[in-house]
């Protein structure tokens, strides 16, 4: 569905992704873990049209889409609920799921899928007239994954879901996460919180130094003495 | 009683015309971060384009229909030629704000200078309703109610479109985080040379209600920028409603200095930017 080959982007002068290659089929949940400035937001930045990248290709359904516009990206079907939430915060809980809607197919149909992610998330509905700053940190991330939903996406990045929230919150955002991906949408998944992340991922790629340093199925990656030690604090 | 109804309900017919023209600015400063110091130049080749049609037999308020939507593409074109090709050239917004700033002063010049060319330096003036009406024993013409009550609807209007539109919510959401929007969906230079356009199409329709009441001159321009800035930071920055109910305010407060000194009205609107630039730099709507 995503496939990414041997792109390389740079900052200014600064290189930060080198040589990464990366493919999502339809129906996984792809996990890209990392350390702090490892690459990971860069190179969502190039997937979501907002950083040229400088050599190399991304293609999306088989259609080259590294030199198109963010809008157009989100037309084709890929959506990013990106790290911090970054909700519309003066602007109430259904206004900020509408804007997720906003592109011209999306808003056709907001009706019906606002209905879809309100089933997902009910809390929503009953927040739904509310401000969206007035919210929880949990129900904040949940309006951020909503909105991510009305796009009606084929392909979901989520931007480390887990950031700054309390461990039982966590564990209901890893649970919706994979809810979402039994309802078939494709999910890549950036998250330092590395072990709940491989253990719901089907495959995984580990970005260090703006390299894929290591890709495979989560258990092999489990297991690896490099990711016990670097991630997992074994 | 009767002197104050005079003050606080004059204060309020000037002020629908502050807070329409501050609406105006709050759109372009605001959310599309340019301090358009033209700003009040779109209003005075608005009030003179209004003149001339009245001149050759057009009812005055008919001009708005005319005046508004070619504001609007004006202010399009402008922010799609100079102001976006700025913002695409900006390191940083640092960068943009500070390099619109002074493109806006080019444009300030060229404008004013184009409308002396052509109605040259003194002023001008016509009749248009003006017959008074008493409330509570205070005169005011109707031309005054009438150019009041004209902003506060067109206000109205754009507060509605702003809540109850994809556009509108589009603006919203563009003012608040821009990149963000951009992530759902929204063409950023598009919306924001909306604001821009919507921004000079308000200064051009207050200039045409301020021509049926006022007299107007070319040099017009520069004291309702200053109002418009005022106000908007009164308001809080880019907060659409903070800004009509500024204009209101302002017009009260300006209306009640020059009741007990004119010389000192302008004067005042600078001590209450002073005073909330110090005080409360967010404005009474911001955050």
């Amino acid at each position: 569905m995503l496939e990414i080959n041997n792109i390389s982007a740079f900052y200014g002068n600064i290189q930060i992704l080198w040589d990464v290659s990366l493919k999502v089929n339809e129906g996984e949940i792809v996990a890209l873990i990392g350390g702090n400035g490892a690459g990971k937001t860069t190179l969502v930045r190039a997937i979501t049209g907002l950083l040229p990248i400088a050599s190399g290709s991304i293609k999306f359904l088989e259609k080259e889409i590294d030199k198109l516009p963010p809008h157009i990206i989100t037309e084709l079907g890929i959506s990013h609920i990106p790290e911090g939430r970054k909700l519309f915060t003066e602007m109430s809980v259904h206004e900020n799921l509408e804007m997720g809607a906003y592109s011209k197919p999306a808003w056709k149909k907001k009706h019906e899928t606002l209905e879809r992610v309100f089933k997902i998330f009910p809390r929503l509905k009953e927040r739904e007239k509310q401000l969206a700053r007035t919210l929880s940190g949990g129900e904040q991330q949940m309006v951020a994954m909503g909105r991510g939903l009305m796009s009606i996406p084929k392909l979901c990045i989520i931007d480390e879901p887990s950031n700054g929230l309390a461990p039982m919150v966590v564990m209901e955002v890893f649970k919706i996460v994979q809810e979402l991906r039994d309802q078939g949408i494709t999910i890549l998944l950036i998250e330092q919180n590395v072990r709940h992340t491989l253990e719901i991922s089907d495959r995984a790629y580990v970005l260090e130094n703006g390299r894929v340093v290591m890709e495979g199925d989560c258990a092999t990656c489990l297991a690896s003495e490099h990711i016990k030690k670097a991630y997992l604090g074994l | 009683m009767e002197q104050f109804l005079n003050i606080f309900l004059g204060g309020l017919l000037i002020g629908g015309i502050y807070s329409l023209v501050s609406m105006g600015l709050s759109l372009q400063y605001g959310v599309a971060k340019v301090l358009n110091i033209a700003h009040g130049e779109f209003l005075m080749i608005g009030a003179f384009v209004t003149y001339w049609l009245q001149q050759s037999g057009v009812e005055p308020l008919l001009t708005v229909v005319i005046v508004g939507p070619t504001m609007f593409i004006i202010g399009f074109i402008l922010y799609r030629t100079v102001f976006t090709s700025i913002r695409l050239r900006s390191a940083h917004p640092g960068i943009y704000e500070s390099n619109s700033l002074l493109a806006a002063f080019g444009i300030y010049f060229i404008v004013m200078n184009i409308g002396i060319l052509i109605w040259g330096t003194t002023p001008h003036s016509y009749t248009y309703l003006n017959q008074s009406i008493s409330v509570g024993g205070a005169l005011f013409t109707q031309n005054r109610i009438v150019a009041a009550a004209f902003a506060v609807v067109i206000g109205i209007a754009f507060y509605l479109f702003l809540t109850n539109t994809r556009t509108g919510k589009a603006i919203r959401a563009a003012a608040q985080d821009p990149a963000t929007a951009g992530l759902m969906g929204v063409n950023i230079d598009f919306v924001l040379a909306l604001c821009f356009g919507f921004g000079a199409a308000m200064a051009g329709v207050a200039g045409s209600l301020i021509s049926i009441c006022y007299s107007l001159s070319t040099a017009m321009g520069l004291g309702y920028t200053v109002i418009a800035i005022v106000v908007v930071t009164l308001g809080g920055l880019g907060s659409i409603p903070g800004s009509f109910i500024g204009g209101f305010i302002l017009g009260v407060i300006g209306s009640a200095v020059s009741f007990w000194e004119p010389g000192l009205t302008v004067a005042s609107y600078y001590v209450i930017f002073i005073v909330l630039l110090l005080v409360r730099p967010k404005g009474i709507m911001g955050r």
